[in-house]
């Protein structure tokens, strides 16, 4: 596996019992390809599939540092069990010990992860955190050349050397053209979704023949192709259109010759009368989701109505997601009414590939996915189906970085209101007032965060101060809000005594009492009443702010982004990323080792030092193979030292990761670990599955 | 009864190009392509142990077809030659063979996968830049408005493919009427799109070569007791045609899902019959001529009509819709109600062909993108043969038509294309290198392995025991015989290039193909006088050529990249 790690990994070729070939780098497939036979390694593939299905990264991270995990914990075990064999136990019983010392590990980890993994990424690393979006406009835009960063550097890892700048370019001006300036997550979902129905795989081309069209590649052919120019309506339909003789459930009795003639007169003049209709709402274009029978074809032809058949449920869904139109019910009296649901199309033409026809449409949306369509090509399929898999995965992974995600941690806040705009604003006259927090604990830093508030007219900011005192286990939400005269400043203080007993009720309540007490804020500032509770999940930003020790905290700007920015309470940012090529894992080692020194309680500084120091097995691998002034341990250090003397890091490779991918893929890994920590035996079966009925499957029946 | 059975864990083999085997049967399937590539190839010979009939070949697309390789890495390299072949007709063996020389020459040198792949890469987009560009000294553009070059690239492929077994003469027939056929589907009055039309190939087994010819039109065969009972035809004018899609054998279409109770007594039969009788009715009034069905005429709607004069042939078959209603310029008939008159076509004329022993009808339209290739050959197999190179020809003068570039064939533009890149690389490494991780020597090392892959490329096509030359201005590929005189007056031993486009007589310095020679810039910027009308040329298609070189780079870099092979054993 680890050689098919970052940037100067390998293919790997899996050949299928049916002689198919797969090319392939993607690790889950990979996993799922070995055919494990033994039960932990089942359980940790399951893992990955689902933590896959989830990020679409990462697979072959999971595994090396589950395995570093596992190593580490073994070493530990190992040294406790020596000093155990003096006490001369017998094996059964040790076996048992050891499975309870392994629980007891297992719910260390499950705590760690829970509790001290979220406080630390938010307050120590966050703080390294860049974002791919530009903040140079009020609006949320997206810096293009950090997306291609990004993205280059997830292909890296993905597509074979070759090909990851080309897939990485394409995959970028494909992202582009779909989005509008209004675009939101909503694209993603819509992409991931039908990610299937939006690519069209072409084999025996060069890779470098892959390009993007406008508008939407039907998997089909016309069954009728009329040109038509100006105005093209289309509708959708989903049953036959000609009347047939019954229905299912009824009864169709003949009784005489001239009935049945009569009643096929009936049925042809019906379908004719509404293919002339249908051309009369100048309706062009049929798209049919069943075979239709030869006598519509033939009046379609004849009233120049297009028609494609036999598309699949998806593509109409798609088709249907993308326009917002519901399929053409068939009128039922003779009465014809004007169709309603039929949608512009700006052009329908074949569209002909490697001497294989489809059906081009352009579609105009009416939600914020500008349809396009990506033509991969390559010499087998095998490749082909790789990009196809990459891209999808690429997809996923912005789905999720493109939300904020809410870590479980909430810190002792002071908001103030600061004004650094005076003459905009009368309400925030107050004078940048900073509020004494008496500082027990100096070893702990300072964490500044700050919200802007996105209106237009006011620039008040707010400086959200942090303090945040967790050795000693208490955690207080002070929020003392000055605002302006017409409302009171509440004040509130939640205490929450004991870490341990830290139940996720309490936590929801405290980050929404939190979240009111801001929106009281920011519309008491405003006075607009607008959809203010979203502005600071909107417009969140990072900012990276230096670390002193002194008390008054002094601010400065990342250089990379120009304004002040925003950042609120304790929810990672969308778009969040850190430089590639083990920074997440190398940072999280330090904070995490830091951790561990203060720790009392000496399972918690074990937990954080293993995973610290399994984390350390990523970097080690990616740099493997570089020259002898990159090699680990001269980055290692060098990384190091700029942290200890604060020093902005400097970064040996352009790229880019999705820190939201990272931080799930630590999570997913320690739960993993829990699993198979838990299990003390493992029973095998040598019989047949029996087959288990659900209940709940007859219910639903 | 279905079995269960526990999956079997998959095998797993790390560097899969290291292994002995491995690269012994890639050597072993170079041979194979090797030996066949080029007017002199060897012929193959494939039995199925299980049966089938044997197949006498050289052809990429029929060899890989019926081989049957089983280790994942040939497997990979013979379904993308197979991909290409099938979009593009062309050039597989080229492809395939200059895949295997490169994965063995950069097997040779031993450096790290990941510089190759890149410096491949590198290489590859100088080829494709320079072949795209002006400057490029081995492509010639496509005259049409003389049929030379036409004719030249047609006669290439043929001659190219020596599993056909045609004589030069029968050489000469064949590429005329190949060009012919081609020129026959390119419609007459165009717009601003021009939509090709086909051309039918028809078998004509047993006869000989010669026999072969092109008409306009379709030909429907049909036995001579149906033939003569039809004709004679009496109308001088053009006929008027129905073309139904629909069966008009009385049958009963899709009745839906519910049940339909028939009373007794009451013959659905019939019934529609009556309705068959009446569409025969409106056809008569209509003057229809000719009634085409794709599938089945009740017996009693053919009696009817025949007794009106109607010509009705049915079981046409679905492959022969489109170009007969291109032919005639009808609309499928989808209906055996009213039929709208709009729908009808015309014929200009319907006559009766015996070719052989097989006799047909043969409608003649008035203007129409359909013509029928009649081709015959000795035996079957020599007839195969014959009909995936016309389709191959034919496909290729599609090909050239959206691209009118054509590039030297006979081994010429891979010499030449060597020799640029050879010369590139010693002269201007940073024109390459654009960036980082690759040093020189490695370009060196990559560029040899490269240039030595395409030059033995050309150097395959000798069969004979020969020796290959190039020359040292234009980078051309010169045969010599076999068992020549050790010293000798080059001039006088050559006489044209592979490509027939230089004569000997021109001041020229040779040297040996293998040989370490200094590289030179090859002279790019064909002179316009080149293509004089006589001159015989060998030229191959650009599109695919071009194409086929990336796509053997391209798989040569992904086998190469392999660094496991998981089986999966159920």
């Amino acid at each position: 596996m680890s050689r098919c790690v970052g940037p100067g990994g390998r293919q790997v070729l899996c050949t299928k019992p049916t002689g198919e070939v797969l090319l392939s780098r993607d690790g889950g497939r990979l996993l799922g390809a070995l055919h494990l036979e033994h039960p932990i390694a089942r359980i940790v593939v399951a893992c990955v599939s689902s933590h896959l299905k989830k990020t679409g990264d990462g697979a072959k991270t999971f595994i090396i540092f589950l395995c570093h995990l596992l190593r580490g914990l073994h070493a530990i075990t190992e040294k406790e069990k020596n000093s155990w064999i003096s006490e001369n136990i017998q094996t059964h019983e040790r076996h048992w010990k050891n499975c309870c010392q392994w629980k007891f590990i297992s719910q260390a980890l499950l705590m760690f992860q829970t509790q001290i993994l979220d406080c630390i990424v938010d307050r120590y690393l966050s703080r390294h955190f860049l974002s791919i979006f530009s903040s140079s406009a009020k609006e949320r835009t997206l810096c293009r050349s950090s997306l291609e960063l990004l993205l280059e550097a997830y292909f890296c890892g993905r597509v074979g050397r070759n090909n990851h700048r080309f897939i990485s370019q394409l995959m970028c001006d494909y992202f582009f053209k779909c989005m509008t300036c209004t675009s939101d997550t909503e694209v993603f979902e819509l992409v991931d979704d039908c990610f299937i129905e939006l690519n069209v795989g072409v084999t025996g081309l060069p890779v470098s023949d892959s390009r993007i069209i406008d508008g939407l590649v039907l998997h089909r052919d016309f069954s009728v192709y009329c040109p038509a120019d100006g105005d093209i309506r289309m509708v959708i339909v989903t049953e036959i259109i000609q009347p047939l003789f019954s229905t299912s459930g009824s009864e169709f009795i003949l009784s005489s010759e001239a009935q049945f003639q009569t009643s096929q007169f009936w049925i042809m003049e019906r379908t004719k009368a509404l293919m002339k209709h249908l051309d009369s709402q100048n309706v062009k274009l049929l798209l049919s989701s069943v075979k239709q029978p030869d006598l519509v074809i033939y009046y379609a032809r004849l009233s120049g109505i297009s028609v494609v058949e036999c598309l699949s449920s998806e593509e109409i869904s798609l088709i249907q997601r993308i326009i917002g139109i519901s399929p053409f019910v068939l009128p039922q009296a003779s009465s014809w009414y004007a169709i309603s649901n039929s949608a512009l199309v700006k052009f329908c033409k074949p569209f002909i590939l490697r001497s294989k026809r489809y059906v081009h449409l352009g579609l105009i949306s009416t939600c914020t996915f500008i349809p396009h369509c990506i033509v991969l090509c390559g010499p087998v399929q095998g490749l082909v189906e790789q990009h196809e898999n990459a891209l999808h995965g690429a997809f996923k992974m912005l789905r999720q970085l493109f939300k904020d995600f809410d870590l479980n941690y909430v810190k002792q806040t002071s908001d103030q209101n600061d004004t650094s705009n005076p003459l905009i604003h009368k309400n925030s006259r107050e004078s940048n007032q900073l509020l004494k927090i008496s500082n027990h604990s100096i070893q702990k830093p300072h964490h500044d965060i700050v919200v802007k508030n996105g209106d237009e007219l006011e620039k008040t900011q707010a400086y959200l101060k942090v303090h945040s005192n967790l050795v000693v286990s208490n955690i207080e939400l002070e929020t003392y809000i000055p605002c302006s005269a017409t409302k009171p400043t509440p004040t509130n203080t939640f205490q929450i005594d004991d870490t341990l007993k830290y139940l996720s009720s309490e936590k929801n309540r405290i980050i929404d009492d939190y979240e009111l007490l801001t929106d009281n804020n920011l519309t008491g500032n405003s006075k607009t009443e607008n959809t203010r509770v979203e502005i600071p999940y909107e417009y969140l930003q990072v900012t990276k702010i230096s670390r002193t020790k002194s008390k008054l905290p002094v601010r400065y700007k990342s250089l990379d982004l120009g304004t002040p920015q925003s950042y609120h309470s304790s929810s990672m940012p969308a778009g969040s990323v850190l430089p590639v090529g083990g920074n997440f894992e190398i940072l999280l080692h330090y904070y995490l080792l830091n951790y561990a020194k203060t720790c009392q309680q000496s399972e918690e500084a074990m937990v954080s030092t293993l995973i610290a120091n399994a984390l350390l097995g990523i970097p080690k691998i990616l740099f493997k193979t570089k020259k002898v002034n990159y090699s680990f341990p001269q980055i290692y250090l060098r990384t190091l030292h700029a942290l200890q003397t604060n020093q902005l890091m400097v970064s040996s490779q352009a790229g880019l990761e999705s820190v939201i991918g990272k931080y799930q893929l630590l999570t997913s890994v320690l739960q993993c670990l829990t699993k198979i920590l838990t299990i003390d035996l493992i029973i095998s079966i040598k019989r047949q599955p029996q087959k288990i009925y659900d209940q709940d499957s007859e219910d639903e029946l | 009864m279905s079995r269960l059975e526990a999956k079997k864990p998959s095998v797993c083999k790390s560097e899969p190009l290291t292994n002995e085997t491995v690269r012994a049967t890639l050597s072993v399937l170079k041979g194979v392509l090797t030996s066949c590539y080029g007017p002199s190839g060897r012929l193959k010979q494939l039995h199925n142990g299980l049966g089938g009939y044997v197949c006498t070949t050289s052809q990429s697309s029929a060899l890989l077809r019926n081989l049957s390789v089983t280790h994942p890495i040939l497997k990979i390299l013979t379904t993308s030659v197979q991909n290409h072949v099938s979009c593009f007709s062309d050039c597989g063996l080229f492809t395939a063979i200059l895949c295997c020389n490169l994965i063995e020459n950069v097997q040779k040198i031993g450096l790290t996968p990941t510089t190759v792949i890149k410096l491949n890469k590198h290489l590859l987009n100088l080829c494709t830049n320079y072949l795209k560009s002006e400057a490029c000294g081995c492509r010639i553009p496509v005259d049409f408005s003389s049929s030379q070059i036409l004719l030249c690239l047609v006669r290439s492929i043929l001659t190219s493919k020596p599993a056909c077994m045609l004589t030069r003469k029968e050489i000469d027939h064949i590429s005329a009427l190949i060009l012919r056929a081609f020129l026959l589907t390119i419609p007459e009055n165009t717009d601003d799109s021009i939509i090709l039309g086909k051309s039918i190939i028809v078998p004509l087994k047993g006869q000989r070569v010669t026999d072969s010819t092109v008409l306009p039109g379709v030909l429907i065969e049909m036995s001579e007791v149906q033939l003569k009972r039809m004709l004679p035809i009496k109308k001088a004018s053009a006929l008027k045609v129905a073309l139904f899609c629909v069966s008009l054998s009385g049958d009963f279409a899709d009745t839906g899902e519910g049940t339909v109770v028939v009373s007794y007594g009451m013959s659905l039969e019939n019934a529609a019959l009556d309705q068959l009788l009446n569409l025969g009715r409106q056809l008569i009034s209509d003057h229809v001529d000719l009634v085409l069905c794709q599938k089945v005429i009740h017996p009693s709607l053919k009696q009817f009509l025949s007794t009106h004069h109607i010509i009705a042939i049915d079981r046409v078959g679905v492959a022969l819709m489109e170009p007969l209603s291109k032919v005639t310029g009808t609309q499928p008939i989808g209906s055996i109600g009213s039929v709208s008159s709009s729908s009808y076509g015309i014929v200009k004329e319907l006559c009766s062909a015996k070719f052989g022993s097989k006799h047909f009808f043969h409608l003649i339209p008035n203007e129409a993108t359909i013509c029928s290739l009649l081709l015959s050959n000795r035996n079957d197999t020599a007839w195969d043969e014959l009909k995936l190179t016309c389709q191959a020809a034919l496909h290729i003068l599609h090909l050239t038509i959206k691209e009118p570039w054509a590039l030297l064939g006979g081994g010429c533009t891979e010499t030449h294309l060597a020799a640029f890149i050879r010369y590139k690389a010693r002269n201007e490494p940073e024109s390459i290198l654009t960036d980082d991780g690759c040093t020189q020597a490695e370009l060196q090392l990559i560029a040899e392995a490269f240039c030595s892959a395409l030059e033995s490329l050309a150097g395959s096509l000798e069969h004979d025991g020969g020796e290959i030359v190039t020359d040292m201005k234009y980078g051309h590929l010169w045969s010599v015989q076999g068992d020549c005189p050790s010293v000798v007056n080059w001039p006088d031993l050559l006489s044209r290039c592979g490509c027939g486009l230089y004569s000997s007589q021109e001041e020229l310095s040779w040297s040996f193909l293998r040989s370490t020679c200094h590289p030179f810039a090859p002279q790019t910027c064909l002179p316009h006088k080149t293509v004089s009308p006589t001159s015989n040329l060998i030229v191959d298609c650009l599109t695919a050529k071009l194409s086929g070189l990336q796509v053997a780079v391209e798989t040569a870099n992904l086998i190469l990249d392999l660094s496991y092979v998981i089986e999966d054993k159920n």
